[in-house]
């Protein structure tokens, strides 16, 4: 199987009219090519048996005022290596059109609209044109990620109406849900088409909470990012902050003292652990079990109060800087982590063996929500709903960070897709997390544990990051501007990704079911909204 | 059967063990005490999120579990605006989510509490001056009591409420 670097040369060959310029950067091989000739390039590197390429991130840059151009850049995973390949197209001047690729590429479906609506740039032959993150009332032109928007800019309220996509025939009815829902939990629209109780189809609208977290980064000096990523989706706290601390690190060729990394991975799984428990007990709650869901909280309660005797925060805020972390723990307070978590597990393993005596649990749990594992590769899902489609994938095993590349992970991988694999999988990972911090506590060395970040990066100098948080890959793109500010800087929570999908595992379960779908696959409003 | 019963003996009575809550800074304006007075004894909650990063979400949540038992104080969360007597607020107010804001504001029946949870709710926390963001909530609706933190704990939110429900000294 080939590598990125082998995949690169082979696209060189075989597009060679094509390809304007093949670097490295990041450690990935970067190809520049004809903006109307990516669709058949990306086509080629998506469906070629031996690359099988799948479209982990797509993101704009507009270069001005420096230079009169817009970037496109999209970030392949190599299927069987998990080798990284960059391929980035120029719009020049007053180009504002690009040719789509999701007619080749469905996950690049929702990232187009994304690239439309911020920066005003159209994707030709897009299935689907309506607007995504805009929602009707924004006024015509408003692309706020172009430069000469003003980030402080007040909109003004527009007419217009968002066309849902319809059904129609005999008994077919629609159940609009939200934006504002029954239980505590974020504002999202959810739109059923319905034949009795069988969902026929399901639409998802999102970008509620919009908030213009990319453009509040463009305001902000370079090191003083990690506030705003801590609270772009409160529960991945550690994981938001400790991706774009890293892409930063990599701008100013920071290297980080090997102590802080072993706290990265300790309170990475930290984070994992309390979120996990919350969506066994709140998957095992939609099932109306209101024992194991008391069980379960009563647990994440003890994780949560046990992160703020660490760190003085439920959530592990302020734990990441730029150069390491901000707090350092004693090793009287690693043991008691792990003394802590001695007492918890066998706690936790009781619950286990009572969750799958249960008979009618597993009746509901099993192929409820099924994610087929091509549904799962056509709209490249991830983390942990991908890993229970069957997608073999985990930034800490295929691009170790923090400290896993001492620790090796090992990946929970499960193959059904439905409900129960998705618990099992958060089940499995929970395990795995205690084994790491016990890990992280018995090889962690002494040492300082922040590294004074020096000098300043050259404007135009970017560095990708990838983390594995919690629910999946959390990407960032930091891109340097003038005085040590961000120039642009591209968040990419697991969430975006895997929303889509959820359409597609409801088909065919009856509406009561949803809820249970949905918390087995507890995505993110506030990360995928930005 | 008796996995279940024995699980339930050995993890005993959970409820009440957090740690103590901080005395909030200010004490709730005798106003919204007043308007709080019906609401002495069942307080029916419904919690509108505006753009928060999802982390008051979940303290909320945490509310309902069995460490902070927040029924045995008579509150509970209603599933509809239409049921509740206070709403609880969280988030910067996003431009999208301005108008459902004012619907489930309108849809509320009087006499009607409003708090504003966390940081963010009262004064747009790092969010603020966004062109997504139109300001804190006390800009579309009137806000009786607000609860500063990023998030406020369970404990916080919890000594909050009864000190707003509690009988005037």
């Amino acid at each position: 199987m080939a590598n990125a670097v082998q995949a690169a040369e082979l696209l060189r060959q075989e597009f060679a009219a094509v390809v304007l310029e093949a670097t490295v950067a990041q450690g990935a091989p970067l190809l520049r090519v004809k903006s109307d000739q990516v669709p058949l390039i990306a086509h080629y590197l998506h469906t070629k048996p031996e690359l099988r390429g799948s479209l982990s991130l797509l993101w704009a840059v507009d270069h001005r005022p420096r230079e009169s151009r817009y970037e496109l850049c999209y970030l392949f995973t190599l299927a069987e290596r998990k080798d990284w390949l960059l391929l980035c197209t120029d719009l020049q001047g007053e180009d504002r059109i690009f040719k789509s690729l999701t007619p080749h590429i469905h996950a690049a479906k929702w990232y187009e609209r994304e690239i439309r609506d911020l920066f005003g740039l159209i994707p030709v032959g897009h299935p689907d044109m309506r607007r995504l993150v805009r929602h009707e009332h924004w006024p015509k032109g408003a692309h706020p990620l172009k430069k000469d928007f003003g980030w402080n800019t007040i909109l003004e309220r527009a007419q217009g109406m968002y066309a849902f996509r319809h059904i129609e025939g005999e008994g077919v009815f629609e159940v609009p849900v939200g934006p504002i829902h029954a239980g505590i939990i974020e504002p999202g629209h959810f739109r059923f088409s319905v034949a009795g109780e069988p969902i026929m189809q399901l639409e998802v609208r999102h970008f509620w909470k919009h908030r213009g977290v990319e453009k509040l980064f463009e305001q902000r000096p370079l090191l003083e990012g990690a506030p705003l990523a801590e609270r772009i989706s409160g529960d991945t706290t550690v994981g938001h902050s400790l991706a774009y601390c890293q892409a930063v690190e990599s701008l100013l060729r920071i290297t980080v003292p090997r102590r802080a990394r072993y706290l990265r991975s300790f309170f990475l799984e930290l984070e994992r652990l309390h979120n996990h428990l919350g969506d066994v007990g709140a998957i095992c709650n939609d099932t109306a079990y209101a024992l194991a869901h008391a069980h379960c909280s009563r647990m994440k309660e003890r994780m949560m109060q046990l992160n703020d005797r660490l760190t003085g925060s439920r959530f592990l805020r302020g734990v990441n800087c730029v150069g390491g972390v901000g707090i350092d723990l004693t090793g009287e307070q690693l043991a008691q982590t792990v003394a802590e978590l001695d007492s918890f597990e066998p706690d936790f393993t009781e619950l286990e063996k009572i969750l799958f005596a249960n008979a009618s649990l597993t009746d509901r749990l099993e192929t409820t929500g099924i994610l087929t594992d091509r549904t799962a590769w056509d709209h490249a899902v991830m983390g942990v709903v991908g890993r229970a489609s069957g997608v073999d994938r985990d930034i800490r095993r295929d691009h170790p960070f923090a400290a896993y590349d001492e620790l090796q992970p090992k990946v929970a991988l499960y193959r059904y897709g439905d409900v129960r694999a998705r618990m099992r999988v958060r089940m499995d990972e929970i395990h795995e997390s205690m084994r790491l911090i016990r890990e992280v506590r018995r090889r962690i060395p002494q040492g300082p544990v922040v590294a004074q970040p020096t000098g300043e990066p050259t404007p135009g100098t970017w560095a990708l990051s990838a983390v594995e948080g919690w629910r999946g890959e959390i990407l960032y793109f930091v891109m340097a501007g003038e005085n040590g500010k961000i120039h642009r800087c591209k968040v990419r929570d697991p969430s975006f990704v895997n929303w889509p999908a959820i359409q597609w595992a409801v088909l065919g379960n009856i509406i009561p079911d949803f809820p249970l779908i949905n918390k087995s696959f507890n995505l993110s409003y506030a990360g995928n909204d930005l | 059967m008796f996995r279940i019963l024995k699980k339930s003996l050995k993890t005993g009575v959970v409820t009440g063990r957090h740690p103590e809550a901080k005395q909030p800074a200010e004490r709730p304006a005798s106003e919204s005490r007043e308007k709080a007075a019906p609401f002495k004894k069942s307080l029916a909650i419904r919690e509108v999120d505006t753009g928060s990063c999802n982390a008051c979400e979940m303290e909320m949540n945490a509310l309902t579990n069995p460490v902070y038992d927040i029924e045995r104080f008579g509150i509970h969360i209603a599933a509809s605006p239409r049921h509740a007597d206070a709403l609880v607020v969280t988030g910067p107010v996003t431009v999208n989510m301005e108008h459902p804001l004012k619907d489930v504001y309108k849809q509320t029946p009087d006499p009607k509490l409003v708090i504003a949870l966390g940081d963010c709710a009262i004064n747009c926390g790092v969010f603020k001056g966004s062109y997504a963001v139109t300001g804190p909530v006390d800009r579309h609706i009137p806000v009786d009591v607000r609860i500063p933190g990023c998030p406020p704990r369970p404990a916080e939110i919890l000594k909050a409420l009864s000190e707003l429900r509690e009988a005037e000294r």
